[in-house]
């Protein structure tokens, strides 16, 4: 059971954490990008660091919001009983 | 009618439109059954009564930000710059995931704690400020009739290109229709049809890529035809088309600060529950990337079946998209093609919409009947907000009749005003204690005034869009009003930092 205190800060850590995933998405972003456009490297027509910059990217911010998802984020009940609203719901682990 | 669909791309166009009034009409009626006992129609009609799921939630996000310039004038852009641009708009990825992770809890937390319905309600219940809430809504109402103004210009545009049919006859079917199901069907019906015109737009760019590919002889002609004709479309910097502060103002504009816009924010005050907050994050930033993705690339692939210049296409990038549906689909496929953008369009519209009526009717009307104890009657206020929604719609269809150029540039205006104007009264209500309503006074004012300034005179700093000005300064106004001035009173703040 989390109180409603406790809900705002787990609500505050996957905040943090959803930040920390914005920088790694960005560092992503630019190795797999800019990083690789040196390279005279094609695959299928394409250059390289189109498609890591792109697709790349693309992948590992799904790969980072399923981690945020099921390691980070915590249910739990948004909805407050009347009688004691600072002590209600339940911690689902999804 | 040379060269266009005629009426074989209008019946899809009408069809889809049709299927999305019954939606909202189905969305009204299920609403009505359910209003009762369920937080009263303000609630219902500007919020759906907190009851999407994971779907509806993801879609509905995406159809809001995913707007007519993200299915023109993007891809057009690409089409002139090349690869550079599909990158930088890989950076759109994140949209979902901040709006989610940072703002997502705690604003359905706190609402729901204060009953609130629109965002402006939480900014007024934090800040203790009316001054601050009327001048949220006028922000808010000035900046979102800017973007629906270019979303029907840009949407009625693209249908008198590829179709044949006028500009104005244009406008009236998917403008008449987008205003009337957002009246009808409320945030319910908004949500409903966001959904639908998600996956139009999912549609739309699939058919499109057919048709491009295979006009074009294949991905593999196109690319190589592209790399001999064009290299310099195939570097990040676009033989210095794509200058690095470009990407960098980018990240801020359509990346990072885009969680903080007030009409994707009150869509996490919408949902039904974290489960549905959690898939929703995951599914909306999977289709998020692959439709912002897909549909730049598509204007980069347009370089291997329009190989003229500019001028061949009138001018203007908002002309690609058209000219490559018209020449690379047959007229049928050509009018389902378009539903995406015109689904981009009215999604986006339709939202806005019924977030300028709820800052209209909610926060100043019924706020200040509150105030003075003039409560009106129930059957007037639900007229009244049909009505409002109504009239707010009309006035930007008759703007929209005499159309303004360049339809990202426009959208992109409105953005980082918003984003300036929002992004540290939310932050700092929601995540920093000291934020008092005068420190959210001045950033909101000073941001928005600093950046609408500089962008009409066209100043910038080192070459960065105007963006980095306005949240700069609304930042540094932010904190400094804060510090200078008596923290908020305790109890005032116990729904946002709750001691126990």
């Amino acid at each position: 059971m989390l109180t409603y205190k406790q809900k705002h800060e787990q609500a505050n850590r996957e905040a943090g954490a959803t930040v920390v995933a914005l920088a790694i998405t960005i560092v992503v972003w630019v190795v797999c990008g800019f990083g690789l456009s040196g390279l005279d490297i094609t695959l299928f027509h394409t250059p390289l660091w189109v498609i890591g910059g792109t697709i790349g990217t693309w992948v590992c911010s799904i790969v980072v919001v399923v981690v945020l998802a099921r390691r980070f984020f915590v249910g739990f009940d948004l909805d407050e009983k009347p009688q004691n609203p600072d002590a209600v719901g339940e911690v689902v682990h999804e | 009618m040379n060269n266009t669909t005629g009426f074989a791309g209008l019946l899809p166009v009408a069809v889809f439109l049709a299927v999305a009034l019954v939606i909202a009409v189905l969305a009204r009626r299920q609403a009505a059954s359910e209003t009762s006992g369920r937080g009263g129609f303000i609630s219902e009609y500007f919020l759906g009564n907190r009851t999407l799921g994971p779907f509806v939630l993801a879609m509905t996000t995406i159809a809001t930000y995913g707007s007519v310039s993200s299915f023109v004038g993007g891809p057009g852009q690409a089409w002139s710059i090349g690869w550079g641009w599909v990158y930088m708009a890989t950076v759109q990825v994140t949209a979902l995931f901040l709006l989610y992770g940072i703002l997502g809890k705690k604003m359905a937390l706190v609402s729901r704690r204060l009953g609130s319905v629109t965002v402006i309600d939480v900014i007024r219940e934090r800040y203790q400020s009316n001054a601050l809430a009327v001048l949220s809504a006028l922000i808010m109402v000035l900046f979102f009739a800017t973007t629906m103004i270019a979303q029907f210009v840009g949407g009625a545009k693209l249908f008198e290109a590829v179709t044949g049919y006028s500009y104005v006859m244009g406008l009236a079917i998917f403008g008449i229709t987008c205003i009337l199901f957002t009246t009808i069907g409320g945030f319910r019906g908004v949500a409903f049809t966001d959904a639908l015109c998600g996956i139009a737009m999912i549609v739309g760019i699939v058919v499109l890529a057919g048709g491009i590919l295979s006009a074009g002889g294949g991905y593999g002609h196109i690319m190589d035809t592209i790399a001999a004709n064009h290299p310099q479309m195939m570097e990040p910097l676009s033989g210095g088309n794509m200058p690095i502060g470009l990407y960098f103002t980018q990240w801020l504009l359509v990346g990072v600060f885009t969680f903080c816009l007030p009409q994707s924010v009150v869509r996490t005050m919408s949902y039904k529950d974290t489960k549905s907050l959690h898939s929703a994050m995951i599914w909306g930033t999977v289709i998020c990337g692959a439709m912002m993705i897909g549909v730049t690339s598509l204007g980069v692939l347009c370089a291997g079946i329009l190989p003229g210049e500019l001028a061949d296409y009138g001018g203007s990038v908002d002309n690609i998209i058209p000219t490559a549906i018209v020449q690379s689909l047959p007229p049928w496929l050509a009018g389902v093609a378009i539903i995406g953008p015109i689904a981009a369009s009215i999604s986006t519209v339709s939202s806005l919409l019924i977030a300028s009526s709820s800052a209209i009717i909610k926060d100043l009307w019924l706020h200040h009947a509150e105030v003075t104890g003039k409560q009106p009657a129930e059957k007037a206020v639900v007229r009244s907000s049909q009505v409002i929604t109504l009239v707010i719609g009309a006035v930007v269809f008759a703007l929209s009749v005499v159309p303004p150029d360049v339809i990202w540039k426009i959208n992109m205006f409105a953005f980082g005003g918003l984003e300036t104007a929002f992004c540290w009264v939310l932050v700092g209500g929601l995540f920093w204690k000291r934020a008092t309503a005068t420190g959210a006074l001045l950033s909101m004012g000073g941001g928005t005034l600093a950046y609408c300034v500089t962008m009409a005179l066209g100043f910038k700093i080192a070459g960065l869009h105007q963006i980095t000005i306005g949240i700069t300064v609304a930042l540094v106004l932010m904190v400094i009003g804060s510090l200078v001035t008596k923290p908020t009173d305790q109890k005032a703040l116990a729904a946002f930092f709750p001691r126990e």
